[in-house]
């Protein structure tokens, strides 16, 4: 009751101006936020589906059979899976963990996670939309194998995968005993684990989203973008910005193209190879898969690279 | 929690984000928050929400029907925390509780403004210069006067642009921003744009209401570079449109 009243003094003595502006902020909050969700919900659906099928329908012993415990070839392997399935960032989360869970060897699921969300169809095709079939979609997609290919291999030094993965509570507890035999049981089954799956990753979308909202209504983006020349300082911007705006990879590619004109090649492509693997909402979620350690490389590691590839590019082509 | 609650209250969150979702894209709102193109995501995401929801009521009942029948059910505890589901509330709160709005100059303080460019695009520029005089929105304007070198030829060309209002106290008595905000996929990457409106009438305009300009278009040079002016004739006041974001 006090805190009410004290409340209501204090606020009877602030300007009008106060209100409307907290007001204004919270609608620009609520506007990106759900804009965020909104687009971010179907593929987050897509993508615990998709984990739901694995679990029932793909056994451990089709994995092993399947994928090459070599190294090497497991990361190009990994990444190159990531050709055929159409997730983004938001949904190759859960489906990583699954794959990983089905025995997949760290290499080739830490490459698939950071090379799906570029490799894409979907990605290629919105790409290819934006800028055309020419350079910038082929650096972005060579550029993005590389790095998801090298952070793969340093993923295959760390021989036990409890060291790297957390471990999982809720898998696999629902159906131990009735296991699903005919074909209805067995989408009904996947379709569980998706709903699932669904809250536990939604969790961290809407973490994620409310993160970036915050910082798109009270951090100004001309602070960032005033700042655009050398060849270092404007790909730094861009990685920046990647992280900030959370965008969807599927269609970061519109986005991007808005910045050509004020940013190199480099810079742009840059952006366009780290948003997918990085952003705030995809550390949110990596942090519920992975341990700690595990998601500092899973940061660093292509946020090096891709600042490396940047430079690289606006040296060549400045 | 216990196992079928657990799934209950699962199942009604689905179901409550599934018509929020229907609801905002019978209304039209869903355009506040994504881009139109992305409407049939949408639509797939609330088909699939709402098998899921039914797919959690019926082994609901399954399980009940189960125990019914003096089969050996497993009922635990449900493992996954209960907080999961909490979270999924948060987006509905804020859908619900806070009035739908599309970005406006509100959120210029953190997203700026911009009354030049960059805006290229590699391949709309030949429809671009298509596109009839009357038709051609803000963004149009501005990629014409980005564009070309030499923008005398549009000078005097009748424009008809809708946008909302932006009154900024560093223009003329007689000028104010007409507006929109460009939208590539969702909220969070949409950018403002806008264009300079001369008019009598300037003073009495409302920041953010959305309006109908007529009127001839003139040449300003901001930042060393050209940019598209509207002479206004007409002002109309308009509601929001059935898009309030461009696509670039």
């Amino acid at each position: 009751m006090a805190v009410v009243v004290l409340l209501l003094v204090v606020s009877s003595m602030l300007p009008v101006s106060v209100f409307t502006w907290l007001w204004d902020r919270l609608n620009v909050f609520a506007t990106v936020f759900l804009g965020i969700f909104v687009e971010a919900v179907p593929y987050l659906l897509l993508g615990t589906l998709a984990s739901g099928l694995v679990e029932i329908f793909l056994d451990r012993d089709q994995m092993s059979k399947w994928v090459s415990h070599r190294p090497v070839a497991a990361a190009v392997g990994g990444a190159f899976m990531g050709m055929i399935f159409p997730v983004c960032e938001c949904g190759v989360v859960p489906l990583t963990r699954r794959l990983f869970h089905k025995g997949m060897p760290l290499s080739a699921g830490i490459a698939f996670l950071l090379a799906a969300p570029v490799l894409n169809p979907i990605v290629v095709l919105s790409t290819a939309a934006a800028f055309g079939w020419g350079q910038m979609l082929f650096w972005r997609m060579a550029v993005s194998l590389v790095i998801a290919v090298v952070v793969g291999l340093v993923f295959s030094v760390e021989k036990d995968a409890a060291n790297v993965l957390r471990p999982v509570m809720t898998m696999e507890h629902e159906h131990q005993h009735d296991l699903p035999k005919t074909f209805a049981e067995k989408i009904r089954a996947a379709l569980l684990i998706a709903a699932d799956e669904f809250f536990e990753m939604g969790r961290y979308l809407i973490i994620g989203a409310a993160l970036a909202a915050g910082l798109q209504t009270f951090v100004a983006q001309s602070v960032l973008l005033s700042i655009s020349s050398g060849p270092v300082l404007p790909v730094l911007v861009m990685l920046g910005l990647a992280v900030l705006l959370s965008i969807c990879s599927t269609v970061d590619a519109f986005v991007a193209l808005g910045f050509i004109g004020t940013f190199s090649f480099g810079s742009v492509l840059s952006f366009l190879v780290f948003g997918p693997m990085v952003d705030i909402k995809s550390i949110i979620m990596y942090s519920q898969v992975f341990r700690k350690r595990a998601v500092s490389y899973l940061v660093i590691i292509p946020f090096l690279m891709s600042l490396l590839a940047g430079i690289l590019f606006n040296f060549v082509r400045p | 929690m216990p196992h079928r609650l657990y799934r209950s209250v699962q199942a009604l969150l689905l179901l409550a984000l599934c018509i929020f979702f229907a609801g905002k894209l019978s209304s039209g709102q869903l355009t506040y928050y994504i881009n139109a193109r992305f409407i049939p995501l949408t639509i797939f995401g609330v088909v699939l929400l709402a098998i899921l929801a039914q797919t959690l009521f019926s082994e609901n009942r399954r399980s009940r029907r189960q125990e019914d029948a003096g089969d050996d059910v497993h009922v635990h505890e449900h493992k996954p925390a209960a907080a999961n589901l909490w979270f999924m509330v948060v987006p509905l709160a804020i859908g619900l509780l806070i009035p739908a709005r599309p970005l406006d100059s509100s959120a210029f303080s953190t997203k700026g403004f911009n009354t030049t460019g960059p805006l290229v695009s590699s391949d709309s520029t030949a429809q671009l210069f298509e596109t009839a005089s009357e038709d051609r929105n803000v963004l149009d304007w501005i990629k014409i006067f980005n564009y070309e070198t030499d923008v005398s030829a549009y000078i005097g060309r009748q424009a008809s642009v809708t946008g909302f209002v932006y009154r900024d106290d560093k223009l003329a008595e007689n000028q104010f921003y007409l507006s929109r905000f460009v939208v590539s996929c969702c909220a969070a990457d949409g950018f403002a744009i806008a264009m300079i409106v001369e008019s009598s009438q300037a003073q009495t305009l409302e920041q953010d209401s959305w309006v109908l300009v007529k009127g001839p278009i003139s040449s300003i040079v901001i930042n060393e570079r050209n940019a598209p002016v509207i002479q206004a004739e007409s002002i109309q006041a308009i509601p929001v449109p059935e898009q309030p974001y461009l696509f670039p």
